[in-house]
């Protein structure tokens, strides 16, 4: 699997070629400034980009905007966003093309090598991967709303687990359940929220997303 | 009254009744209205106190003797074609239906409508002679040459009364008009009160510099207002200039008025009727489509029968003599033509009619009064002045001295609170984390060989006290520069804010540009300081944020729509916001009536600096 790295910090940037290259993945390039990251995405078209937001030249949110520039050029191109800091703000725009294969993650993830690595894999497969802190802020915002009220505490700890993008083997692994228990809470939460049912998994984190962020 | 009760006879229709059954019959019926209107509002709008509809009734009084008034200066023009005096009385009807049907707009109305008829009487002084009008405000015109001398001091009072009333306005249009005129103007009130003066200023000078122009009837009317806009313009803009400005204008007015007092003195005029011979072919096309010029003949002869009493003296036209003040223009033919076409006739200078002996020593005497206005206020508005004369500082600038020493004390205790809380927060939080992460990687190291179990316990325990170090420098970071605000500037910020807030807040914001860095972090922490309150005290569940900037003004208003009823004296949160706010020239203020919405809004003067750069 090909990875485009863009981190401006030496020191990281080295970190994480290293250890996706300790996890079989084939780095494609490694680019420490957001044009460097555009040239690198149209020409190299990885299957997977993991870019920091706050790149240079103007050290802002430079690389997130390149990255949401390059999935305007190649439509679907996977991006896994790094950042020190997670916005509500930023997600939303990450989401706003609804086209999958996005992932926004606090850099601290990283120190979980495993779960890193499976969600670099499941953004390269087209899923949507978003922090635990995003959602908690997207749950917490919507936490007065009488639909919410109506799931169960149960319910509530899928749909969290849901929206940060985990399969149900995953959920069901967190939550020391068995899979089926975890897809009738997942069919009760749709059913609760008005939504409609999907077996595929990333559609299912889309339809959660949007209702969250709606 | 003559002028009322043509107008009274106007409006019940009834030429042949008396004056004074007129006059009564007009007073019945407006106080018939007045009544009507009262119960009306008494019903519709209870909840409005005592004094607003007392306000209110005031300028619904004021409207309908303005309409009276003007309809008495305008009765005795001849109108063309057959239209009936009836139209004559649409004013007064219009003001009628005004107080009847609209009350609120009366009091929006009543100063711009004064402003026009102030003006009105600058044309009317000049133009007694041959305009037909025979009546202005509260003085039949041109009977004799007192009642007309009382003719420009009316205008002056009641363009100051329109202009002032203009000023003081709470009407949201008239408000708005003077927003759109200039923002809150930040100079003392002490600036814009003295470039006031520029007003009797610029009259003077151009009614001494342009007199042909500034009298043509309806020339002046148009011009005149441009005239006064353009004054009113340059004080809001650029109080201090205007004051500048207005104080230079009082003394070259006060100098010539002495000039044309001395002139007549001296005792050297022309008072001839060579003069109107020369004057005749000139007039103006403006003036002569305005309002025909009849001839003098013709003008002998008493103008409306029907409504002015032929037994009354009406006065001929160039009754009054004419003069050319000769000394002003020495040096032969062709000054001393010019001299007959520009001074030819009456000179207006100030409140004066300058056209006899005793006009020219009013004028001197007015001149003298603006010279020493001029003068007191010399070193008011220049401070090189007031130093060169030894006198003390300026109170208005004291006072400003002042209020900025005090907002500078509070941004300096401010900014040192924040470092040492910084300091303080990072020595508990992040340093000590990390210190123990130290020391638990030192244990680790020493248990490698001997226990590696426990060594990995002890990582593992390292790997979570970084993770959390890392959480506390976050909101460290969060409390001290937002990182979407420092991306991407104060509009995106306040929507993270937004989104990030337990309220539904729906944000309208407009900011073509980006704010000072120092503003917009200040405008940041306000606006999140008052949706926290928003949050936990108003008990509201909607919360709005609109962002606008016009000329130099930013404007943040929140609104949440909760209980209401919140102080801005007891919580020292809003309080805070208010201090912190000064300290860029802000202002902040609350409306939160028992029962909501709470509204605060926020003004900070400042200038937009580069374009918008967003991503999305």
């Amino acid at each position: 699997m090909r990875v485009v790295v863009a981190e401006d910090l030496f020191l990281l940037r080295d970190g994480l070629v290293r250890l996706l290259e300790a996890h079989g993945f084939e780095v494609a390039a490694a680019v420490e400034d957001a044009p460097g990251l555009l040239t690198a995405l149209i020409s190299e078209r990885p299957d997977v980009a993991i870019v920091d937001v706050r790149l240079p030249p103007t050290f802002t949110d430079d690389g997130l905007r390149a990255a949401i520039e390059a999935r305007g050029q190649v439509p679907g191109l996977p991006v896994l966003v790094l950042s020190q800091y997670v916005e509500q703000l930023y997600a939303r725009e990450l989401l706003a093309d609804r086209a999958g294969g996005v992932g926004y993650l606090l850099k601290d993830r990283v120190f979980n090598d495993d779960q890193f690595v499976d969600a670099v894999r499941t953004v390269a497969n087209g899923g949507t991967v978003m922090d635990a802190e995003v959602v908690t802020k997207l749950l917490g915002r919507r936490a007065r709303e009488e639909t919410l009220a109506r799931l169960s505490a149960r319910e509530r700890e899928v749909l969290e687990l849901m929206a940060e993008g985990r399969s149900n083997s995953a959920i069901a692994q967190r939550l020391f359940v068995t899979e089926k228990a975890v897809s009738k809470h997942s069919t009760s939460i749709f059913t609760k929220l008005d939504l409609v049912p999907s077996d595929d998994d990333n559609r299912r984190v889309l339809a959660v997303l949007a209702y969250l962020n709606g | 009254m003559p002028g009322m009760s043509n107008t009274a006879a106007v409006l019940v229709g009834l030429p042949g009744m008396s004056n004074t059954a007129a006059v009564l019959l007009g007073l019945v019926l407006a106080g018939a209205c007045l009544v009507v209107w009262l119960i009306r509002t008494r019903r519709v709008e209870p909840a409005k106190g005592q004094r607003g509809r007392l306000r209110k009734l005031g300028w619904c009084a004021a409207l309908l003797v303005l309409s009276v008034i003007v309809v008495s200066s305008l009765s005795s023009l001849p109108m063309p074609g057959n239209l009936s005096s009836w139209w004559l009385a649409m004013p007064v009807v219009a003001a009628l239906i005004i107080i009847i049907c609209w009350p609120h707009i009366a009091g929006r109305i009543v100063p711009v409508a004064l402003i026009f008829y102030g003006l009105f009487g600058f044309v009317v002084a000049r133009d007694y002679a041959f305009g037909g009008i025979n009546s202005y405000g509260l003085t039949a015109v041109g009977n004799s040459s007192f009642q007309a001398d009382l003719i420009l001091p009316q205008a002056y009072a009641i363009l100051l009364l329109g202009g002032w009333l203009m000023l003081r306005s709470a009407d949201p249009v008239l408000v708005r008009a003077r927003r759109w005129l200039g923002p809150v103007a930040r100079a003392p009130l002490g600036y814009q009160l003295r470039a006031l003066a520029l007003v009797p200023v610029v009259a003077v000078l151009a009614g001494l510099l342009a007199p042909r122009l500034w009298l043509a009837g309806g020339a002046a009317l148009i011009l005149t207002p441009l005239l006064l806009f353009g004054v009113l313009l340059v004080i809001r803009r650029w109080p201090v200039r205007a004051a500048q400005l207005a104080t230079a204008g009082l003394l070259c007015a006060g100098i010539a008025g002495l000039v044309i007092a001395a002139a007549w003195r001296s005792g050297s005029y022309v008072i001839s009727e060579q003069c109107f011979s020369s004057l005749q072919p000139v007039p103006s096309s403006t003036a002569a489509s305005a309002q025909p010029v009849p001839a003098p003949a013709a003008s002998a002869q008493p103008k409306k029968p029907s409504f002015v009493p032929p037994a009354k003296p009406v006065k001929p036209a160039y009754s009054k003599p004419v003069c050319r003040p000769a000394p002003l223009f020495i040096g032969g033919g062709t000054a001393a033509d010019i001299g007959d076409v520009v001074w030819g006739q009456a000179l207006p200078y100030g409140s004066v009619l300058v056209d006899s002996q005793h006009t020219a020593d009013a004028a001197g005497v007015e001149g003298l009064a603006l010279l020493a206005l001029g003068t007191w206020l010399a070193p008011q508005a220049f401070p090189r002045v007031r130093r060169m004369l030894g006198g003390t500082p300026d109170a208005e600038l004291t006072k400003r001295v002042e209020r900025l020493t005090e907002s500078r004390a509070v941004a300096v205790d401010t900014a040192s609170a924040d470092l040492r809380r910084l300091e303080r927060d990072l020595h508990d939080g992040a340093q000590a984390r990390l210190v123990a992460l130290g020391m638990n990687l030192r244990a680790a190291e020493r248990l490698i060989a001997t226990s590696p179990e426990a060594a990995i316990a002890l990582v593992a325990e390292a790997r979570k006290t970084s993770v959390m170090a890392l959480m506390e420098l976050r909101e460290l970071v969060r409390g001290v520069l937002p990182p979407v605000l420092a991306d991407r500037g104060l509009a995106d910020a306040i929507r993270a804010l937004a989104l990030d807030s337990p309220l539904h807040v729906e944000t309208d914001i407009d900011l073509p540009g980006r704010l000072p860095a120092p503003l917009e972090t200040a405008c940041y922490f306000a606006v999140a300081e008052l949706l926290t309150n928003a949050a936990k005290h108003s008990g509201a569940r909607e919360a709005r944020i609109a962002i606008s900037h016009s000329g130099r003004l930013l404007r943040i208003e929140v609104t949440d729509f909760g209980l209401g009823g919140a102080d801005p004296e007891k919580g020292s949160g809003m309080a805070g916001v208010e201090r912190r706010m000064a300290t860029f020239d802000g202002i902040l203020a609350v409306s939160s009536p028992v029962g909501g919405p709470t509204m605060v809004v926020m003004e900070v003067p400042c200038v937009l600096s580069s374009p918008r750069t967003s991503s999305s």
